[in-house]
Order: structure tokens, then C-alpha cells, then sequence
């Protein structure tokens, strides 16, 4: 009875893999596309490349990209573990925000619903919109399309901060820097909006100071935070339990992981239990000098004296040391146990701070860039394509025009098209399951397998309806028939199945005109009419028109579960009926088509959802083939 | 001949409830009324023929889905306990059982989970085979008097938290609103006690007699329907906030428990009605205390079980409260006779204690099958 949904559940891992599958592939053909389409516009439209003055990427910058990309790529391939599909919005996306406001754990929860609905649709878009965006990072160096790479960084990195984050945890009473505030995704969308900014905002230490400076403002404050007392972290124990940074150092510890990393944190765990109030000291103290120490770097925006080089050089030193000490000791690379979505904020933070000091260094002077050489086996052609581009103006010389500046493209715009495209081949399945209400029966068949054909005269009954009413299963010839066996006082299996089958009427919309819904009662014991009633009562089934609650007496029942293999067993005095969860579907001319096992599986919305789907489906493929 | 007798007796002792309910005066109105923790849902209770009967929870798991309470009938004083748990429903949302008389018995599954209605189970011979009847719209209170059978085969049920009664005419039969608590306010008795719940039902004759929690002080509320109308018909208790939390008939008469709290300080009273008037135990005082458990035995015997390990019972009117030695581990309720029993359960585990030169002896041990696990 109600059995849940495993992480690791095979059907979802086989369906998710074969998504990726199917995806990669999709991902290769556009990539051969363009590449042939690249080469052709080359070869045939021999295209000139502009020369035009251009500043050479900053080195600030190039760090961010390329790190920020490569980032990306591993937390989309991260998102292709298997346990993906089913594990991270219970295990993951719920617990994060299980300690924020309310208003929080809704919106986070709506999200987590999404995924629900459509594990493997939400699953594989993530895996690729991510490794899209890394890959434009990294292509597209210079120019609109690396600025829209960033921008879409920011964009993703609000998605995932918000609905994956919980925003970071910042509204969370256990806020602190150790544990990762406010949260990676954050950084993602800093390093994006940096990457973002046009030409002449690197031609200043301006955006160095400002960098360096903000997150000062922000150690200093963690600093503050982390010395608040009452918080739990002065105590490595308090009143015989673990104080709060012992609590989760121990907890990741405990994360499925190489054993000798393991060791090394749960060494630490034991260290921050007997000296926890020396670790809290020793962390204010850092975060307070490191915030001391950027935010100096802001000295001259305000008229002062710029400060020592060495003593910025030493504070991003001490940041680096720190970020990493911190990312192993307490956030356990935060990529283990088959659920990490990405390696945490510590690395991405390091990053923006690296970055904020390499851009206290103006950016070099414009220089022009070498126009390409037209080919020298055919230089008449080439000269010749730009003295006829005049006699095609208009809409008509667009697609040539195009055609021209795609070929005159770098291989980094091409593989930045490839990038965008990818973006989208995982963001449009996405919107699409966004916008689709029901679940996918992927999640049904995840539960209790796929629907068994079956081809046999289904076993003749006439019962008393809810209304007192006798209906034959004869007289429901024509209309295709969905059959299980519910107990009217059982607690949990029952009432979730009956949901699932109103939820399939609701699904069938007109088609519901050719389906009859009909339940058997399962229980020896309880079994008169007036239990029937009072079931759809509080099931709301009672206006369902195509709803039929069937009961008789004790031999008719009998007769009927033996006929369809139901097993209603007592059992002992406190408990419930122990009976057969499972719906058989009759098509019109009688005969038994399919047998689905229908243990309601958790009963959430998405299950309830998926199985009123699956059901659905198994209806309309009977209704037109008959 | 013996009907017509206990007809009259009825009426008259619904007469003078009513003068004992009209001759209470109403306290002054105080602070804003606020719920007041609910009554304990594990009881034992006498029956008449000498039967005793309890409701004990089981199971002990972590989980309350997989807590089954069981019913337990001991046949006479001197036999032994049995399980007599109906089958068929699961129980984990409570059992509250209502005996009209002799052998006849109406168990109430209160409804847990997804179930909201309430299914209920009729015995006539002692427990020994039940057959399904109702069920009752609507999930019944949590409290050990939320049902009550009358003598002619009425049934009257308190569901919805405590805010609504209803009424069955005869098993099976349809539910009709007896009352709500906002009906109930809006007569002179609801108003004096400023009712904030309703906690005990029982039947006095065919007179249909509630039980409530007070939020005005000095009121005890306990309403009798006399021709439609209610009329107060408790006694008054002068100073405290006054919730009633188990109310019976008892051979011509009535006992109900009453918990009196003055701050976070509470005392339980129990009150003895007959020959037209109330009798008040003196008050037994539990402290912030958690009550677990109550007890009505023969003779108008009452018994109280607070904080897990202490006990004390009452013999009767005019009686003084007794105090138990500290209770074995576990212990569920008191049984009331002779010797008291103490009724412990733990896990699959039934065991019977009697209380004999001050301390308490193992005289039975009932090992229950658990149906862990069977409520989904």
C-alpha cells in the first residue's frame, strides 16, 4: 500500500537517460547543421570580415566568462545524475526552503510542483540550458552575443536562486556565510551581470573598486550575523545536542562521498563540537578583516588615498584561503551524494572577488582588428560580392545579407548560435510542461509499472449503485469502462484512488460522455449503501454523473472480487481491509483490455495527477480504436 | 409497568436539573474565551451488569498512523479482560465507545487520514460480533463522551471539533443537527457559559444532555434539551474556567469530571447529580499537569490519571479524592472497582495491574496483534 517513489526509481532513471539521449542527439544534428551551414556560406559566399576598433576582453572578464562557463557545464552535467528527476524537489528544492518564511516555501514549492509534474521534461531542460549557457560563455568572447551570454547567466541564475535556493536562504533564521549565504546562484547572476556590462565600463578601476568594496560591505556583514549571539554557532554543543555548525558539518559528513573526504569533514565536525566557540571567534574575526580589508578598496571613490596594493593582494589571498578552507571543511563540495547541483557559493564567490581585483587594472586600449584576407584562390569573387550587394536592397536581400554575416562569423559566434540553440531545445520543453496542468504519467508507471494488456470477456455483475439503482455491467455496454474495488472507510489508498479517477473524468473533458467510472466495494464488513454515499460525499463524487459506487450483498461481492482476482482480507482488530489496488479498463463491446496496478503511490498531487493521466490515456486509446 | 417508573424518573430528574440549572447564577464576564485542551480519549467505564469496559491507544510507534486503539471488555469483576476492537475500520484516529445498557454497545471510529466521516459498529452480545452501521457524516470529536446511546436507541454525536451535536433517532437511521455552539450561545444558557466547545453528550432518560467548556468563570456547562430548547443544567463552581470532561449516567443519576483552571493551575472535580440537586467532590489539584486519562466505575466511582505515573480516584459522593502510589510505566487508565485497576499498554503489550497493600500487582497480561502499517 501506498508505496512512494524511490530516487533512484529505475523507470524514471531509464526514461531520463533516454531524454538525454534523444536530446543529444537533437543537440549534434544542430550542431552538424550549422557547421555545414558555416562551411557552406564560406565556401560559396566567400564573405569579407569587417575590421572594426575593438578592446581587447580585460583579463577580470576572461576570468569570469571562462570560469563562470566551465561552472555552468559541470552543474549541467551535474543535473544529468540520474537521481535528478525524482530526488531533487523532495530531497533538495523542499528542505532548502522547508526553514524560510511561508511566502517562500510557496513560491519554492510551486516550482518544486513543476518538477513534480514533469520530472523528466524539468530534469533535462535544466541539464541543458546549463550546459548551453557555459558553452556561450566560453565561446562568445567578445561583442552582443558574450553580452547575452551574461544576461542570460543573470537569467538562469535568478531561476535557480530563487526556485532551487530558496533565495539563498537569506530569509532563513540560520543565515550565515559558512553555510553558503546568499546562496551561489547569486554569484552566477553577479559574474553574469559583470560579464554583461558594455566596453567602457572596463576602462575603469571604478567597477574593480565597486566589485572589491560591495563585497566587503558584505563580510562585514556575515561578520555581524556570525557573531550574533543566540544563534547557536558561539556552542560546538548546547544542552547536550550538537551547536548549529557542528550540526551541519557532521550532517554533510554524512553524505555520500569518497571516504577520505569524508573523514576529513567529519574530523572537523568533532573539532568545531569541542571548540566550537574558538571556530565561531576565529570566523567573525576572518570575515570581519576580509570586509575590512575589500571594502578599503572603495577608498578613493570617496576622496581618500588608495590603499596599499599589498594590502588588497593579501586580503583576496586570505578571501581564496578562506573560500576554500570553508569549502571543503563545511560545504563538502556540495556536489556529492547524487543530488549536488553545483560546487556551492564558495568557488563562485572567490571568483567575483579575484575578478574584482584583477579589474582594479584598466582595461588595455582599443586596437583594430586584422580584417580576414579574402581567399587567394578566388579573389575576384570576393572582391566582386560586395560591389553587387547595392542591387539587392530590401526585404528580398535579407536572407543573403545574413547568409554573408553568418559566414563572415568566428567560430566562436557559430559555436555561441550552437549554445543559444541548445539553451532553447531545453528551455521550450520546459515552458511547455509549465504550461501543461497535468502530470506525466511517467510518474504512475514509475510507481506501479506499465499497463498490462489483457484481452479477455470481463466477468458479468449487477450491483446496487450509490442511489440505491441496479446496474449490470451489460448495461454499460458502449461506453468504455473503468474499473477498480474501493473500500468506503479506508484512510489513505482509497480516497486517493478515487481522486485519481475523478481527476481522469476531469482530463476526459467531453470524452468523459464514453467512459463510465465504476468502483467496486472492497470491504466484507462495511458494505451497505449508506457507506457508498457517505464515501462520495466526502470524495465530492456525488455530482459526477458518469461515477458508479457499486455494492450488494455479501455473496454478490464475493462473486465479483473472485471474478476480477481481488483480495480483500481482514486484518486484525485496528486495521483496515487489506485489499487489491487496481483499476481494469473495458472497452465498449465488454472485454478487458488492460489491467493497471493502482496502489495511489504518495498521494501527492503530482502522482494523483499522473495516475488520473495515465488512466486518461489508456481510455482515449480505447475510445479510438473502437 | 417498570418503563412507565423509569419514564417518570427521567422527567423528574430533568425537571430538577433544569431548577438546579435556572437556580445558577452567571458569573461576570471575563477575558476572551480560548479552547481549551480537549479530554483525553483513553477511559474505562462500568456498564451495567457489571461489565467494564476501556479504550486504551497501542502500538507505541513513533508514528500516530501506526497507534490502533483497542477496545478491552472484562465481563464481570472477577473474570478477565478481552479485546473486543471491531474489525474492518482502521482505528488509528481513536475509538470513542457509548453503551446504552445491558450488552449493548455502539463503538465510533473516529476518522483519521484521509477518511472524514465517521464509520460506526453496533454490538449487541458483549462485543463478541459487531456489525457495521451508520456511519455518521462528519469526523467525531475528540473526547471519550463525544457519542451517547440512549435507552430507547438514540444516538447522539458531537463532530466537527466539538462545535456541532447531532442526533440519530436509531442506528442507522439519518443524522439531524441537534445544535452548535453558536446556536447554543445564542440561548440564555449558551450565553451565561459563553460555550467555546462541546465536550460530553449523554443522555439522561430520552433527554439529550450536553457537556461544554465555559469561557465565563464559575460555569459549568451542561445543557439539557427540553422540548427543543436548552436549558442550563450544570452546577455552579465559583472562580475558574470550567471545562466538562466526561459526563455519564450513573444508576439514577448523573456523574460528570470537571476541570476547574485558574491560571496555569488546574484542579478536577467531579460532580455528582441526583435527588435534584449536585453534589461537588473536593477539588483535586493536578497543577499544569497533563491529563491522560478518566475513569467512571460503579457507584458513581470516578478516577483520574495525570502526567504519565499518578492516579487518584474517588469512591463516590461525600467521598475523599485517594491518591495512587505512582503508576507502572505506560500506564493508559484506571479500571474502577474492587481492588482499582491500572490498565497499561505499551506497544502489543495489555497488562492489568490491581492494587493491593499499597502497591500494584501484575494480575493479567493480553498480548494484541498490531496491524502496523494497515491504515493506508
Amino acid at each position: 500500500m501506498n508505496s512512494g517513489l524511490n530516487d533512484n526509481n529505475s523507470t524514471l532513471v531509464a526514461a531520463f537517460r533516454a531524454a538525454l539521449l534523444h536530446q543529444g542527439l537533437y543537440v549534434l544534428l544542430i550542431f552538424a547543421i550549422l557547421a555545414v551551414a558555416w562551411v557552406s556560406a564560406r565556401e560559396w559566399l566567400r564573405p569579407a570580415r569587417k575590421p572594426r576598433p575593438t578592446t581587447p576582453e580585460p583579463a577580470w572578464r576572461e576570468l569570469l566568462r571562462i570560469s563562470f562557463g566551465v561552472i555552468w557545464i559541470f552543474d549541467g552535467l551535474l543535473q544529468a545524475q540520474p537521481d535528478m528527476p525524482a530526488g531533487l524537489p523532495s530531497q533538495v528544492i523542499e528542505p532548502t526552503a522547508a526553514s524560510s518564511p511561508i511566502w517562500v516555501q510557496h513560491v519554492v514549492n510551486w516550482a518544486g510542483a513543476t518538477w513534480s509534474y514533469h520530472p523528466i521534461q524539468a530534469s533535462a531542460s535544466a541539464v541543458w540550458i546549463q550546459l548551453g549557457i557555459g558553452v556561450w560563455l566560453i565561446a562568445a568572447p567578445r561583442g552582443t552575443w558574450s553580452r547575452l551570454a551574461g544576461l542570460a547567466s543573470v537569467a538562469w541564475g535568478l531561476v535557480v536562486w530563487v526556485f532551487g535556493e530558496a533565495f539563498g536562504g537569506i530569509f532563513a533564521p540560520g543565515l550565515t556565510w559558512l553555510f553558503g549565504a546568499p546562496g551561489a546562484a547569486l554569484f552566477y547572476c553577479a559574474a553574469g551581470a559583470l560579464i554583461a556590462l558594455p566596453e567602457r565600463a572596463w576602462r575603469s578601476p571604478r567597477l574593480g573598486r565597486l566589485v572589491l568594496s560591495g563585497m566587503g560591505l558584505f563580510f562585514i556583514g556575515m561578520a555581524v550575523l556570525q557573531a550574533w549571539p543566540g544563534r547557536g554557532f558561539w556552542q560546538g554543543r548546547l544542552h547536550g545536542a550538537q551547536g548549529t555548525l557542528t550540526s551541519m558539518v557532521t550532517s554533510m559528513a554524512t553524505t555520500p562521498q569518497p571516504s577520505f573526504i569524508s573523514r576529513v569533514v567529519a574530523s572537523f565536525g568533532s573539532f568545531t563540537d569541542a571548540h566550537g566557540f574558538a571556530v565561531n571567534l576565529f570566523a567573525v574575526i576572518a570575515l570581519a578583516a576580509i570586509g575590512s580589508g575589500l571594502l578599503s578598496a572603495a577608498l578613493p571613490e570617496v576622496g581618500l588615498r588608495a590603499p596599499a596594493p599589498w594590502l588588497i593582494r593579501a586580503t583576496v589571498i586570505a578571501v581564496i584561503v578562506l573560500c576554500l578552507a570553508d569549502w571543503v571543511l563545511i560545504e563538502d563540495f556540495g556536489f556529492f551524494g547524487g543530488l549536488g547541483t553545483d560546487p556551492n557559493s564558495m568557488i563562485p564567490m572567490a571568483l567575483v572577488i579575484v575578478a574584482g581585483y584583477l579589474a582594479l587594472r584598466p582595461a588595455p586600449a582599443p586596437v583594430a582588428e586584422t580584417a580576414a584576407a579574402p581567399e587567394p584562390s578566388e579573389p575576384a569573387t570576393a572582391a566582386a560580392e560586395p560591389a553587387a550587394a547595392p542591387r539587392r536592397e530590401g526585404w528580398q536581400s535579407q536572407p543573403a545579407r545574413l547568409a554573408r554575416a553568418f559566414g563572415a562569423a568566428g567560430t566562436g559566434v557559430v559555436v555561441a548560435i550552437w549554445a543559444i540553440a541548445i539553451v532553447i531545445l531545453g528551455a521550450a520543453p520546459m515552458a511547455l510542461a509549465q504550461a501543461n496542468n497535468n502530470a506525466s504519467p511517467i510518474i504512475a508507471q514509475a510507481i506501479d509499472g506499465n499497463a498490462a494488456p489483457l484481452d479477455f470477456k470481463a466477468p458479468a455483475f449487477t450491483l446496487t449503485d450509490q442511489n440505491g439503482k441496479q446496474v449490470s455491467l451489460a448495461s454499460l455496454r458502449g461506453k468504455v469502462v473503468l474499473l477498480t474495488f474501493l473500500d468506503p472507510v479506508c484512510t489513505n489508498d482509497c480516497p486517493e484512488i478515487a481522486q485519481e479517477f475523478k481527476g481522469a473524468d476531469q482530463v476526459l473533458g467531453a470524452k468523459a460522455r464514453d467512459v463510465e467510472l465504476v468502483a467496486i466495494v472492497a470491504n466484507p464488513l462495511y458494505h451497505s449503501v449508506a457507506y457508498t454515499r457517505a464515501f462520495d460525499t466526502q470524495e465530492r463524487l456525488a455530482n459526477v454523473p458518469n461515477w458508479l459506487y457499486l455494492t450488494g450483498n455479501l455473496a454478490q461481492l464475493r462473486q465479483a472480487w473472485k471474478n476480477y482476482a481481488i483480495a480483500a482480507q481482514i486484518l486484525p482488530s485496528g486495521g483496515m481491509i487489506a485489499h487489491t489496488d487496481v483499476a481494469y479498463v473495458i472497452d465498449r463491446s465488454g472485454y478487458t483490455r488492460n489491467e493497471l496496478d493502482f496502489d495511489p503511490g504518495p498521494g501527492s498531487a503530482s502522482s494523483e495527477s499522473s495516475f488520473s493521466v495515465e488512466l486518461t490515456q489508456t481510455a482515449e486509446q480505447l475510445l479510438r480504436s473502437s | 409497568m417498570r418503563g412507565a417508573r423509569t419514564a417518570t424518573g427521567a422527567v423528574m430528574a430533568v425537571a430538577c436539573l433544569l431548577l438546579a440549572g435556572c437556580g445558577s447564577k452567571p458569573a461576570p464576564s471575563a477575558s476572551p474565551p480560548k479552547p481549551p485542551a480537549p479530554p483525553p480519549l483513553a477511559t474505562s467505564f462500568a456498564s451495567t451488569g457489571g461489565a467494564s469496559w476501556t479504550v486504551v491507544q497501542m502500538g507505541g510507534s513513533a508514528t500516530d498512523e501506526n497507534n490502533f486503539w483497542q477496545l478491552f471488555l472484562r465481563p464481570a469483576a472477577t473474570g478477565t479482560w478481552r479485546q473486543v476492537t471491531p474489525l474492518g475500520v482502521a482505528d488509528n484516529g481513536g475509538l470513542v465507545v457509548a453503551s446504552s445498557g445491558t450488552g449493548s454497545l455502539v463503538t465510533a471510529f473516529r476518522p483519521s487520514q484521509l477518511l472524514t466521516y465517521t464509520p460506526l459498529a453496533a454490538s449487541t452480545d458483549n462485543g463478541a460480533d459487531w456489525s457495521s452501521a451508520g456511519p455518521l457524516n462528519g469526523s467525531l470529536a475528540s473526547a471519550a463522551d463525544a457519542l451517547a446511546a440512549g435507552p430507547g436507541g438514540q444516538l447522539m454525536a458531537l463532530t466537527s471539533g466539538g462545535t456541532k451535536a447531532e442526533l440519530g433517532q436509531r442506528l442507522g437511521a439519518t443524522w439531524t443537527r441537534l445544535v452548535t455552539t453558536s446556536s447554543l450561545n445564542a440561548t440564555p444558557a449558551g450565553r451565561a457559559c459563553e460555550v467555546t466547545g462541546l465536550t460530553a453528550a449523554a443522555f439522561s432518560g430520552g433527554t439529550p444532555l450536553l457537556a461544554a467548556s465555559c469561557g465565563r468563570p464559575g460555569v459549568a456547562g451542561i445543557f439539557a434539551d427540553t422540548g427543543g430548547s436548552w436549558h442550563a443544567a450544570g452546577p455552579p463552581v465559583p472562580g475558574d474556567t470550567v471545562d466538562v470532561l466526561g459526563l455519564a449516567s450513573s444508576g439514577t443519576g448523573l456523574v460528570a469530571l470537571l476541570r476547574a483552571t485558574s491560571g496555569s493551575s488546574a484542579s478536577i472535580i467531579a460532580a455528582w447529580y441526583s435527588g435534584g440537586r449536585w453534589t461537588l467532590s473536593s477539588p483535586l489539584r493536578i497543577g499544569a499537569g497533563k491529563l491522560a486519562s478518566t475513569a467512571v466505575g460503579p457507584g458513581g466511582s470516578v478516577g483520574v490519571t495525570w502526567n504519565g505515573t499518578k492516579a487518584a480516584t474517588l469512591a463516590g459522593p461525600g467521598a475523599a479524592w485517594r491518591a495512587l502510589p505512582a503508576l507502572p510505566k505506560s500506564a493508559a487508565t484506571l479500571a474502577l472497582g474492587a481492588p482499582v485497576e491500572v490498565i497499561t499498554a505499551n506497544g502489543q503489550t495489555f497488562r492489568e495491574y490491581q492494587l493491593a497493600s499499597g502497591t500494584w500487582s501484575l494480575a493479567q497480561t493480553v498480548h494484541v496483534q498490531i496491524p502496523y502499517g494497515s491504515s493506508g
